[in-house]
């Protein structure tokens, strides 16, 4: 039962970075395998923050902004420029690796390899149904929980959601019912990196001691959970972060500790094999 | 109908267009105008250029030669949401709706470009003229059938109150007793309360039945232009559909 | 001194390894378009496995201090060989994820989750393979008779690894530079069609795993015969990435690029950092290589993405070098200058191998109550109807009407609803596309399909079926086995490409063609696929109506010669010149049938679709 406490928080975590991933595959349909970098590169900007004597809450804002900035740099500078050349999607996924080993390993470079942590205190220790949970872990899951809500409202109910869906939908007819789609997918990016860095930024709050090689491996939670859920589907994206979330740390019960992973692993090479579109969507979606 | 679906037409006009992707025209040398309360009809086989021609109209094709100029306003190459902002309604032949958005939401985007007080009694006038789409609202685009597509993909078109109609054959995928009713009712409709109407066709005899002017296209060129019942008299006409003499 | 020469004789073993692997990655990447993104799990497997069946059992050897799995001390070369074959055997449950039509980039991703999976189990469960320990002390081969730290020795590996590099370099050029090295190509450039004329796409891409496979374990096992020690920490997924940028660099379907690229990057960044001063923290110089990697990828994708030794285009027909280069482009005009050749005077039978008799009018291809729904929505409704031998049938409707629905479930591109489609008498609804290609039912496809970076004559004589090169025995065989058959097609093809006036372009490559002179590469590829039954969707699309015409007269000749035809059209003047009988589809219903002229006469056709 404590593990649905730790999937909680997992979950949390996850559902935010998957969010922010599949929405970008969603406007650009490129697998941006260089997320996991702007997550970590987002928490150590955050951490300095810290440490230059910022409460760790409002540094996370500057965690917040340096995935935002990123991202739509990314997107600005590398994947449009090379999607304009009409290459196999393939090169755009190598193009993203190549970008992400730069991030990971420029920031290894600049930081060296050592441990950090935050200075903030991970709180109380609150029991409730079975649940061991600190104070740290609780804001963390409501913060979580705050931003999808916005997120929901954004998408659902504002012009620039609707813009962004109708977008990813079909852009050229968008842009016949006058959109600006170039802004359109730069506020996505905006938007979607702001998700990044938070997640980055609360991973790193999460797992306590952390270094630039972090996140490296995060991204195949991620593409586990957005495969789920169905690639580009933000809702399918939340639903397939808990499924994920929770199924690692419950299944870390009752196997050894260090396979939980290994569910995550098991759920994508099984979607992709069987159902690449996602548990709800159908062939035409891809 | 009960708001003004669409502004006073402006003339859409293309001289000496050339167009196609990659710097490899398509389409050459196109000389068309539409103008204000008509209808103007392009024809052709399949593979002459129509849905190009239209395409380089509205921004969607790259222009490689001549104008498309749009009343005072010269739109050649100009991107397509700019053209949309000019009162310039197309509707493509196919992905023509937003499918995982619902019917709603299908027609706010179509307002995107309205002040925000003005999209519900707008979206409201719309339902006034396609009422099978209002018990349809919370309804996924991608869920329905082919003529409510259809209408929704017209609806969404008329939010803007488009000046300037531009249709890519409209009747594809519909039954012929529907298509007759989008062609003589809704869009002829259109063109009698004033705004300018630009489709393709392919059911070459209704459209001629609407049109106050007709261009037939082949291998890329206009190879005949009049008025229909001119054109239905002409040989040359008859010949371009069943004998494939499309020379030039 | 021979600090240096200890020092050449590692750089000859980890290049000739690196080489070996990059070829490898090259053959799946760069020929037969599979983007293998764990590729490092069968270098690896390679690796393990000649340690575990070099060593002596785990309990008893050196106090038991290692925990893995075998352990039956073979002798070399046993050890080698178990590696390349458990590197063949892994790439098989592979096989699932790129085999079925998955896109190119979720099918990669899934291979690198692969590789981070297995490193994850292997590195967890100890038992196996020493986890996070790795396994060392693997015995060199023949080293109880001669001592591996041995400069001489060490050379001496150094020569047999260079030797097998060669080896695997010739072999895998004798594979790929052959008629199945064509479909492997043409498969990376457009598996659908490929599929379409015959290509098996998933045994071609098991094939080409499982020699990949065997080749990247081969240099695993080398590796670990020189250095005694594998772990997991030697193959991240990143290690993969490495490779990619190798051939990125050096240039993709090019073999000596693949050699270049591996003596460039992984051999050529190792050495240059060993060589840098110990500056700043020792994390440092690493990080520093893999962003200097990561931005090689970036700075050579976006200047030079064929690499520094590109493919070289293969000249098919014979003329001298000079000739060979591409012609002056052509007008995009739909063809209305193309001049054809002698077309006419060329022995159709004989050229295109029609082994039927002129028609004698049975039912060659029936369709009954065929189906198909997208996401609950029919799209064809209950479609069935006849087609004779020797005629040209027609399939008209409104656009959306399910014409070339229909023609794609005929082909096996798309699958039915329900329904049965039979062919000579069996029933065929669900034969794969590619085995009815090879049965004689062929079809062509409405958008561009040729196979772009092969040129025209690799195009056309890629269809031809039964090649005694186009499989891999036929291919490793050599030339000796399928050279002068394969001269034969192409002289056969070189005659079809003469007789549509395109000969000049023969060895240009089939992407840079205007739309017109494409979409006749494409008629006469379909033609020498051997066709029984022709299913053509929307042949004259953007075709000028002059050489419209032609190719209908051809079509005709064709027919009448014992090829059945059915053809998807707009055109209804084609129709009217060619097809009978014509079949009327709308609203994925057949609505009619019955030549131009009695379609014309019933009111219910013209109305809902029809001009004149």
């Amino acid at each position: 039962m404590s593990s649905l406490g730790f999937g909680l928080i997992t979950a949390a975590v996850l559902a935010i970075a998957t969010v922010g991933f599949t929405m970008q595959f969603a406007v650009t349909n490129v697998l941006n395998l260089a997320y996991g970098s702007i997550m970590i590169n987002s928490a150590f900007v955050s951490y300095y923050l810290n440490i230059h004597g910022l409460n760790a809450w409002v540094s996370l804002v500057g965690g917040v902004g340096t995935g935002a900035v990123a991202s739509w740099a990314l997107n600005r500078f590398i994947f449009t420029p090379f999607q304009r050349r009409n290459l196999a999607p393939i090169t755009l996924v190598i193009v993203a690796l190549g970008v992400d080993l730069c991030g990971t390993f420029g920031l290894q470079a600049i930081v060296g390899g050592g441990y950090v942590s935050f200075h903030q205190s991970q709180g109380q220790e609150y029991h409730f149904l079975g649940m061991f949970l600190s104070g740290l872990q609780l804001v963390i899951i409501g913060i979580c929980a705050v931003i999808l809500g916005l997120v929901h409202w954004m998408l659902k109910f504002t012009r620039l959601g609707k813009a962004m869906r109708a977008t990813s939908a079909n852009a050229s007819l968008a842009r016949n019912s006058g959109v600006k789609t170039r802004w359109v997918i730069s506020a996505t990016w905006l938007i979607s990196g702001a998700l990044c860095g938070l997640a980055g930024t609360v991973f790193a709050m999460n797992t306590g001691v952390f270094e630039a090689t972090s996140a490296q491996l995060y991204i195949v939670l991620l593409l586990a959970a957005m495969f789920l859920g169905g690639p580009g589907e933000p809702y399918g994206a939340m639903l397939g972060a808990l499924t994920i979330g929770v199924a690692t740390e419950v299944s870390a019960a009752y196997l050894s500790p260090q396979y939980k992973e290994v569910v995550a692993f098991l759920v994508l090479l099984g979607m992709l094999t069987f159902r690449p579109y996602g548990i709800f969507g159908s062939e035409k979606t891809i | 109908m009960s708001v003004e679906l669409s502004q006073a037409g402006q003339v859409l006009r293309a001289t000496g267009l050339s167009a196609g992707y990659d710097g490899r025209p398509f389409v050459h040398e196109i000389d068309v105008e539409a103008t204000p309360g008509k209808v103007v009809s392009i024809v052709g086989p399949n593979g002459s250029g129509k849905s190009t021609l239209l395409k380089a109209l509205v921004g969607v094709v790259p222009v490689l030669a001549g104008h498309v100029t749009v009343g005072e306003d010269e739109i050649t190459n100009l991107a397509p949401e700019r053209v949309a902002r000019l009162g310039v309604g197309y509707v493509p032949q196919i992905d023509d709706v937003f499918p995982p958005l619902t019917v709603k939401e299908n027609l706010e985007i179509g307002g995107y470009l309205l002040a925000r007080h003005e999209v519900s009694p707008r979206i409201e006038a719309v339902l006034e003229y396609f009422p099978r789409l209002k018990g349809m609202m919370t309804r996924k685009a991608g869920k329905l059938s082919g003529g409510e597509r259809k209408m929704l993909a017209m609806g969404r078109v008329l939010m803007l109150s488009p000046s300037v109609l531009v249709l890519d054959e409209p009747t594809a995928n519909l039954a012929p007793l529907v298509a007759t009713q989008l062609l003589e009712e809704y869009i002829r409709g259109f063109a009698d309360h004033g705004s300018t109407v630009l489709l393709v066709e392919q059911r070459a005899r209704a459209a001629l039945r609407i049109s106050d002017w007709t261009c037939v296209l082949g291998g890329g060129r206009v190879v005949l232009a009049g008025l229909p019942q001119d054109l239905e008299q002409d040989p040359i006409f008859v010949e371009s559909f069943l004998g494939g003499a499309t020379h030039h | 001194m021979s600090a240096y020469a200890f020092y050449l004789a590692t750089i000859i073993v980890y290049g000739a390894v690196d080489a070996m692997a990059c070829m490898a990655l090259n053959v799946e990447f760069g020929f037969a378009g599979i983007s293998n993104f764990g590729f490092i799990i069968f270098q690896s497997v390679g690796a393990y496995t000649a340690a575990v069946l070099s060593m002596p059992p785990a309990a008893t050897s050196n106090g038991g201090f290692q925990r893995y799995v075998l352990g039956w001390n073979l002798p070399w070369p046993l050890p080698w060989i178990g590696a390349a074959l458990a590197g063949g055997l892994i790439a098989l449950p592979f096989v699932f994820l790129v085999g079925k039509r998955l896109r190119g980039d979720f099918a990669a991703v899934g291979l690198l989750v692969s590789a981070v999976l297995l490193n994850l189990l292997v590195k967890n469960y100890v038992p196996f393979l020493n986890g996070d320990a790795g396994i060392s002390i693997v015995p060199a081969p023949f080293q109880s008779l001669w001592n591996p730290q041995a400069l001489a020795y060490q050379f001496a590996y150094g020569a047999v690894a260079v030797v097998l590099t060669i080896l695997v370099y010739f072999l895998l050029r004798r594979i790929t530079e052959s008629p199945y090295g064509r479909s492997l190509r043409a498969m990376r450039d457009n598996d659908i069609v490929a599929d379409s004329l015959g290509k098996d796409l998933r045994q071609q891409r098991a094939t080409t795993l499982v020699l990949g496979g065997m080749v990247a374990a081969l240099s695993g096992a080398i590796l670990v015969g020189f250095i005694s020690l594998w772990a997991p920490g030697a193959w991240g997924y990143a290690e993969t990435i490495v490779l990619f940028a190798a051939i990125i660099v050096g240039g993709a379907g090019n073999h000596k690029g693949a050699v270049l690229g591996a003596i460039l990057v992984p051999l050529g960044f190792e050495e240059i950092t060993r060589f840098l001063p110990p500056v700043g923290n020792p994390t440092l110089v690493p990080a520093l290589e893999w962003v200097a990697i990561g931005l090689l990828i970036i700075v050579f994708l976006w200047f030079r993405p064929l690499g520094i030794l590109p493919e070289r285009r293969r000249i098919l027909s014979g003329q001298p070098r000079v000739k060979s280069r591409a012609p002056a482009e052509a007008p995009e005009d739909g063809g209305a200058t193309i001049r054809l050749g002698n077309l006419d005077e060329l022995d159709m039978r004989e050229l295109l191998r029609i082994g039927e008799q002129p028609g004698d009018d049975h039912v060659v291809l029936s369709v009954e109550g065929l189906t198909k729904s997208f996401n609950g929505v029919e799209v064809v409704s209950d479609v069935s109807f006849e087609v004779r031998h020797g005629r040209v049938t027609g399939l008209i409707g409104p656009n959306g009407a399910g014409k070339s629905t229909v023609l794609a479930m005929l082909a096996g591109t798309l699958s039915s609803t329900s329904g049965r489609i039979i062919y000579e008498g069996r029933d065929i609804t669900k034969m794969p596309s590619h085995r009815r290609a090879q049965a004689g039912l062929v079809r062509t496809f409405q958008l561009a399909s040729e196979f772009k970076k092969l040129t025209v004559l690799e195009n056309l004589v890629s269809a031809i079926p039964r090649q005694s090169g186009d499989s891999f025995w036929g291919s490793v065989r050599g030339r000796r086995h399928w050279g002068v058959e394969d001269r034969a097609n192409i002289a056969r093809a070189s005659e079809l490409l003469e007789g549509f006036g395109l000969s000049q372009y023969a060895d240009a490559y089939a992407g840079g063609l205007s739309g017109g002179q494409r979409r006749l590469v494409e008629i006469m590829r379909a033609l020498l696929a051997e066709p029984k039954v022709l299913l053509l969707d929307e042949p004259m699309a953007g075709i000028h109506p002059n050489l419209a015409h032609r190719i209908g007269d051809q079509l005709t000749r064709m027919a009448h010669a014992g090829v059945t035809i059915v053809m998807v059209e707009h055109e209804l003047a084609m129709m009217d010149a060619y097809c009978d009988p014509v079949i009327v589809l709308a609203e994925g219903r057949v609505l009619a049938e019955g030549t131009m002229a009695e379609l014309r006469a019933k009111s219910e056709v013209v109305e809902a679709y029809l001009v004149g």
